[in-house]
């Protein structure tokens, strides 16, 4: 089943296209690795599926019953999306256990002024810092992690979001081998759980042993499709990488 | 047509004003990218010294107007030198640049307030003596001439400046990617700092030519300041030509309004029309 | 000791005012120029119900907090959907477009008279018109202030505003709407200025629009900027900091005209100062 589409989606900047009539699927259960060169438009493509960049064209399909034409950032998280950012981008001056705290607790402004957090809350922060090895940092602030804990706190809070579709933007890059483990067995669970994962990574390693179904951009543009070992084959994709 | 072409002719005069001041601050902001409301301060700066050198030195007009200038010209550069720049070292953000200019505005205008006094005063000049020209009607003083010419060559010069030389190829640089511009061997702080000098010499004019206008108050700056940024948010941000449009657009709002509703609105219908522009159109007239 | 009396109940209205605004700058990140706008309002309100229909002073207060509330969510609607830079000089034109308002409805306001014979405050036969009475009362608003901001940032309400003043972006990603949390912080925050207001009012007695003005908005701003953004104690002792301090000039032998500037002078190289080597304050942790 598939849990998001696009249909001819575009984004342009000035002039150019940097999603160009874009059909991908993500579905569930399943891994689907995202890869190109840098600027074929992955990253653009995330960020217009997440409503951070307005789209120019094209329909955007949630679980195969909602057709948008205008995603704003703010309703993702209704739809099920959410994402990591390839810039990391946590909370700084607040709490390890805080950014976890607050993708949790209350959406309602009324509700959130008279609630501090539930246990329940808490009991889900302490799971999943446990889960990613954080959880004795719980109490420093997110800016005095090193990089990759920083990575693994912000793959935290995607966790926490318990969404349907997850948006991963290069977040083994930089990382300890310890900790990608960590990742790819985070990245395994969700997908088990009947996720469907969204994996950019330039990794070709990585993708072999992860995905299920990738897609090739190029030029904002998808060049290739299908499953890694015979997409990763193809001359065209071949060419992209090594720039023809 | 007396009241209507009256109404114009101030427009323009104040739009002229208003654009010297949205230039600096343009060429400022484009290239520093911050809010920079001490840059308000030095217009004062330049009306007052005007004042002193002329009306209480009692040196020839051209010469006082020069020292002026100057005077604001510098202090805009020692205040780069000692605050903007060791804060840019450190990576501060615009915010802690902006409130460290909100402490220079308070300052320098208090320091004026205290050698000078916080009376309005105006320049000495024979009032009676000047020559008054009538447009269709309305009536224009020579002083309002010259301002309007100075602000003329002033524009020009600075759109031939940045178009026409190496500075201004390198000011372009900087304000596109200052990391790029010094990997290609731009001295990105050289060019700040003439930068700096060159617009607060811009903010030095703009606060003579109000100075001689209408008259000197250490609060000025402020409000010549925030019509410039008024003038440089409608036009489109960071885009210099676009000022100029603005400020010839508030000044009319604003002329419009004050006849319309009486003087004591002028500034509220400043910030009715700012805070619209936020609203309706942010990116102003003529994005950059 | 009638003196420091004084001082303390001084002090006392600009925690107030240093708490509320904290809400907007320190915990949500958005800088207001326009805190003193809503205090006047609230001053206003107040000192009209009083004098006019002279209902009790705790009435004519919350009547007032209303009213001031329901302005600012007005003013918050629009603002809510600016950040950075925009959001301070949106909200500082807001502050001028008040102020223009308090000076020039006459038939309201009373215009630059002001107004005159504001009653002290009495509950239940016992009235506070001695000034110890009055600095209790003040105390006593100041712990009820004190206490709904903590009740506010320790909520999940206030973890969200954190997040806002961190990445706005980031979060609306996570589901939050934003522009609803933005409005209603601004919305407490200014209910909670009008207190201050209307102890201001019936504390000295008369009001005039010039204790409203953009310059008071940036002496609040400096108090919390001094104490440290995003604490509670900070607000207090930047209000008694920059409340004290003038006065200590005062009497080191300034006379008052110049002491008045000599304050401009100091919080401005405070301001200075702090963002050059002590961005957050003294007991802030938050940095700009």
């Amino acid at each position: 089943m598939s849990l998001l589409e696009t249909k001819k989606l575009v984004k342009k900047f000035g002039g150019v296209r940097a999603v160009d009539h874009v059909d991908v699927r993500f579905e569930a259960g399943m891994l689907t690795g995202l890869i190109g060169p840098n600027g074929s438009g992955k990253t653009t493509l995330i960020n217009t599926l997440t409503g951070l960049l307005p789209m120019d064209g094209g329909t955007v399909v949630v679980s195969d019953n909602v057709a948008l034409h205008a995603v704003r950032p703010t309703s993702i998280a209704t739809y099920g999306l959410t994402r990591t950012f390839q810039s990391v981008r946590l909370f700084e001056q607040m709490s390890v256990l805080d950014n976890l705290l607050v993708v949790l607790t209350e959406r309602n402004v009324w509700g959130a002024l008279f609630e501090r957090h539930g246990k329940y809350h808490l009991d889900t922060a302490e799971d999943i810092l446990k889960k990613v090895g954080l959880w004795e940092k719980h109490h420093e602030l997110a800016g005095t992690l090193s990089y990759g804990q920083r990575k693994l706190l912000e793959i935290a809070r995607a966790v926490s979001m318990r969404a349907r579709v997850y948006f991963f933007d290069e977040p083994f890059a930089g990382l300890f081998p310890e900790m990608r483990k960590v990742v790819s067995a985070i990245l395994h669970e969700l997908r088990e759980n009947g996720a469907a994962v969204v994996l950019v990574e330039h990794d070709m390693d990585l993708i072999r042993s992860l995905a299920d179904y990738c897609y090739v951009l190029d030029s904002g543009t998808v060049i290739a499709e299908g499953a890694p070992e015979a997409v990763l084959k193809q001359a065209n994709v071949i060419d992209a990488y090594l720039g023809k | 047509m007396d009241i209507v072409s009256q109404i114009a002719l101030n427009a323009v005069i104040a739009g002229a004003i208003y654009s010297l001041v949205t230039l600096g601050f343009n060429l400022i902001y484009g290239t520093a990218r911050f809010f920079d409301l001490g840059y308000g301060a030095l217009a004062a700066t330049g009306g007052y010294a005007a004042f002193y050198f002329y009306t209480q030195l009692g040196l020839p007009l051209l010469l006082a107007l020069a020292l002026a200038i100057l005077v604001a010209s510098a202090l805009g550069l020692l205040i780069e030198k000692t605050i903007y720049r060791p804060l840019r070292a450190r990576k501060a953000s615009g915010t802690i640049l902006l409130v460290a200019s909100l402490g220079v505005l308070t300052v320098i205008q208090a320091v004026i307030a205290i050698i000078f006094s916080s009376q309005f005063q105006t320049l000495s000049r024979d009032v009676a003596a000047e020559k008054v020209y009538t447009i269709l009607g309305g009536a224009i003083t020579q002083t309002q001439v010259l301002i309007l010419v100075t602000a003329l060559v002033i524009m020009l010069a600075l759109a031939l400046l940045l178009k026409y030389t190496l500075f201004g190829k390198a000011v372009r640089a900087v304000s596109d990617d200052d990391e790029v511009a010094s990997i290609v061997g731009i001295n990105t702080e050289k060019v700040m700092g003439a930068v700096f000098a060159i617009g607060s010499a811009i903010a030095g004019v703009a606060g003579v030519a109000a100075a001689f206008d209408t008259g000197i108050q250490p609060t000025m700056g402020l409000s010549l300041l925030l019509k410039g940024v008024i003038a440089a948010i409608i036009g489109g941000i960071g885009n210099v030509y676009g000022g100029i449009i603005g400020a010839f657009f508030l000044a009319i709002v604003e002329n419009l309004g004050a006849w319309q509703f009486s003087g004591e609105w002028k500034d509220a219908v400043a910030f009715a029309v700012l805070i619209l522009f936020l609203l309706f159109r942010p990116q102003g007239v003529w994005p950059k | 000791m009638e003196y420091l009396i004084h001082i303390a109940i001084l002090v006392s209205i600009y925690s107030i005012l240093g708490l509320s605004l904290n809400l907007v700058v320190g915990e949500a990140g958005l800088l207001s120029v326009t805190h003193a706008a809503f205090y006047g309002i609230g001053a206003y309100a107040t000192a009209l119900l009083l004098t006019e229909s002279g209902m009790n002073f705790f009435l004519a207060m919350l009547i007032g907090m209303v009213i001031t509330g329901a302005i600012a969510l007005l003013i918050g609607a629009v603002l809510s959907r600016f950040d950075g830079d925009f959001y301070a000089l949106g909200s500082l034109g807001f502050n001028v477009i008040v102020f223009s308002i308090l000076l020039n409805w006459q038939s309201l306001t009373n215009g630059p008279l002001g107004i005159p014979g504001i009653a002290r405050p009495s509950l239940f036969g016992f009235s506070f018109e001695s000034n110890t009475s009055f600095l209790t009362l003040s105390l006593v608003l100041l712990a009820l202030v004190w206490g709904i901001c903590t009740l506010i940032t320790r909520s999940s309400f206030g973890r969200v505003l954190h997040a806002i003043r961190e990445d706005e972006q980031a979060i609306q990603v996570f589901g939050y709407t934003t522009t609803y949390y933005k409005l209603v912080i601004f919305v407490l925050s200014a209910m909670l200025a009008a207190v201050a207001g209307a102890l201001f009012a019936s504390y000295i007695t008369f009001i005039d629009p010039s204790s409203f003005t953009v310059n008071e908005s940036i002496f609040m701003l400096s108090i919390i900027i001094l104490g440290g953004l995003a604490s509670h104690r900070g607000a207090v002792l930047g209000a008694a900091f920059l409340i004290i301090l003038p006065e200590a000039l005062r009497f080191a032998g300034f006379p008052t005209d110049v002491a008045a500037q000599m304050r401009q002078v100091t919080y401005g190289a405070i301001l200075i100062l702090l963002m050059l080597y002590r961005p957050q304050g003294l007991l802030g942790e938050y940095r700009l």
